[in-house]
């Protein structure tokens, strides 16, 4: 077909693409409690991290085929929930420990990011694109999620008075896709609090991963754009340091194709709500599309359901014993 | 159409659009448009000023797990995505589109939520489609507990009538239509063709159409967008007509009571305007027979005249007052 003479910008939206990894790889995720527990901590951490780095740079290998795989590595800190410390203090620290490990931390990210980021709101944005898992039986209905805060895998147990007011047993909830048994879940997305919407780890933590896979977009533009480090010294207030910093020059993309996360096997939870979570997103179809096609072409195609290009590796935290034992 | 993977292509797509004036003296113009029809905070609204202001939402998607709607009674369970958005046109009719493609046939077992969600707007049946006794259960509405096309074009639209920019002060009355429609895949070789518009009662209107397998959904969409935004003008236009009791009252009452569509409706008429080319010539039945465009031009022309009518004794009344 022949392209229309007559075009209107404002008509045909366009969504800008994001160069792509074939694997971001999270290091780690900061929380106050392992701040607090000093730098063996984290000396810790990272001794058993770059194992499992080692295992996960493999894997990306043998799926790229034998050509070196593109990945960049990131680190999470959290300034959203508790803030603590500053970036001059804490930074240096994390990436002297790193270092000592012989791992690099291509980009350093905030946590609240995820929530606010450039005067944009990820968060409220991808809360927009919650497109629920409908139990049997749903044919129209509008979504409560935006209501309740609450998103579940399933039908919950209904409540236990019938419309004649009278008492009726238990009965128990289901999950959706069950096999014979239900597990069911219902993730809390926020909290409010004098008005205040408090976003849920689960649920920023499912921003953080849409963002790692290069899916986040506002009004087309890309969402959480790292910006370059300076080699200067990091500010004293959380909020002076960009969202997602760049402290390595020449690390690969940012976003990526899938991505893995390594972390202490106490966030299981955590992460099993964030698949929940991934699983009833309607994405960017642009942005969709863009990394669809592009892994396609390099060999390396992604899954078709989002969640399931994001993998974990869960492993045993270090004990206060073992810290002990070592110092 | 945009599914991908181990899905069949679609054969059926099925829509509704109901069509109202937006409750606001004023008509909106592009911004208030855009900010009306941001349904998502991430994604634009698209906004075209040419051949007439015309903005559309973003789509968004509602999760279905039900039965189909059914002229014979079968029962069939299926399972996806149901697509919906909405359109003002010109800043003063506001419309809410629902609607779904389905293939001739599906897995006996859901699949992962994933799934769905990367196939917008596509519902796949268990088993195998009953096309045809679908397409009909669809026109004749749903029954309780089927998939429900109405509910979600109402419910996007309640949700658009509640935003702060409407004050909610209609310039005139008037009513609310809701076209439902399907369109069936066409023969391979054969083109689009409208088969069948019907008028019924109570505002509702039905359209079958039977098009080529590469059409996207969104085309057939918008083809019933602009065939229900044109009905409505009609009916909103013929209305008004009928209760301005032209030649029974005196002429400045009725001069009041048509001054609205000349404030608000007459220019609005723009068949075709935002239809995908390969679809814009279906309208061509409809200008035939009944003549759209030829009862729009009667009815406009009858309220100049009347308007020129009551012109003469003020203007006489003008004169002689020198």
């Amino acid at each position: 077909m022949t392209e229309a003479v007559f075009q209107e910008t404002t008509a045909q939206p366009r969504t800008q693409s994001v160069p792509l990894s074939h694997l971001s790889l999270e290091l780690g995720h900061l929380y106050m409690e392992d701040f607090e527990a000093g730098p063996e901590r984290l000396r810790e951490h990272f001794a058993e991290v770059r194992i499992w780095v080692d295992a996960a740079r493999a894997a990306a290998a043998r799926r790229t085929g034998g050509r070196r795989p593109r990945i960049s590595t990131c680190f999470l800190i959290d300034d959203y929930f508790t803030r603590f410390s500053t970036p001059a203090e804490l930074v240096p620290v994390v990436l002297a420990e790193a270092e000592r490990a012989g791992l690099v931390i291509d980009y350093l990210a905030r946590e609240s990011g995820c929530a606010v980021a450039d005067k944009i709101e990820p968060a409220e944005s991808v809360m927009h694109r919650l497109v629920e898992s409908p139990p049997p039986g749903s044919y129209g209905s509008r979504p409560p999620v935006s209501e309740t805060g609450w998103l579940p895998n399933g039908q919950r147990t209904p409540t236990s008075r019938s419309a004649m007011g009278e008492v009726t047993g238990w009965q128990p909830p289901q999950e959706t896709a069950a096999r014979n048994h239900s597990v069911f879940m219902d993730v809390e997305l926020w909290s409010e609090k004098d008005g205040q919407r408090l976003w849920s780890c689960p649920f920023l933590a499912a921003v953080w991963q849409l963002a790692r896979l290069g899916l986040l977009r506002h009004l087309g533009a890309p969402v959480l754009a790292p910006r370059p480090w300076n080699g200067g010294d990091f500010p004293h207030d959380w909020d002076l340091l960009p969202p997602l910093l760049q402290l390595n020059a020449s690390a690969a993309p940012f976003s990526a194709y899938r991505t893995c996360t390594l972390m202490p096997n106490r966030f299981l939870a955590v992460e099993d709500a964030v698949r929940l979570i991934l699983d009833q997103v309607d994405v960017d179809s642009g942005a969709l599309r863009q990394v669809a096609e592009r892994s396609a072409r390099e060999g390396a195609a992604v899954p078709a359901a989002v969640a399931q290009r994001a993998t974990y590796v869960f492993y045993e935290e270090p004990t206060d014993a073992v810290l002990h034992g070592e110092t | 159409m945009a599914a991908t993977g181990r899905t069949a292509p679609a054969v059926l797509v099925c829509g509704e659009t109901r069509t109202c004036l937006l409750p606001s003296f004023q008509a909106l113009d592009g911004r208030a448009a855009a900010q009306l029809l941001r349904l998502r905070a991430d994604e634009q609204v698209s906004v075209s000023e040419r051949p007439n202001l015309y903005a559309l939402s973003p789509e968004l998607l509602t999760g279905v797990d039900c039965r189909l709607p059914t002229a014979n009674g079968a029962k069939v369970r299926a399972v996806g995505t149901v697509a919906s958005r909405a359109a003002l046109t010109e800043g003063r009719v506001l419309q809410a589109s629902a609607w779904f493609s389905v293939p001739s046939a599906g897995p006996d077992t859901r699949r992962p939520w994933g799934h769905y969600l990367v196939r917008p707007g596509l519902v796949e049946p268990f088993g195998k489609l009953p096309e045809q006794a679908t397409a009909q259960g669809v026109l004749r509405g749903s029954s309780r507990g089927e998939l429900d096309l109405g509910m979600i074009a109402e419910g996007l639209l309640a949700q658009l009538l509640r935003h702060p920019l409407l004050d909610h002060k209609a310039p005139f009355k008037s009513r609310r239509t809701h076209l439902r429609w399907v369109a069936r895949r066409a023969p391979a070789g054969e083109g689009a063709s409208l088969e069948r518009f019907t008028l019924a009662e109570d505002g509702l209107r039905t359209v079958e159409l039977s098009l080529p397998e590469e059409t996207p959904a969104t085309a057939a969409v918008g083809l019933c967008e602009d065939l229900a935004l044109h009905d409505w003008l009609l009916t909103t236009l013929v209305h008004m007509l009928d209760n301005s009791r032209l030649g029974a009252v005196d002429g400045p009452s009725a001069v009041l009571a048509l001054r609205p569509a000349v404030d608000h409706l007459l220019h609005l008429w723009m068949p075709q305007a935002h239809v995908e080319r390969t679809l814009g010539r279906l309208w061509d039945v409809l200008e035939r027979e009944p003549g759209f465009t030829r009862q729009w031009q009667t009815l406009v022309q009858r309220i100049r005249d009347q308007l020129a009518v009551q012109a003469i004794p003020l203007l006489h009344e003008a004169l002689s007052t020198r």
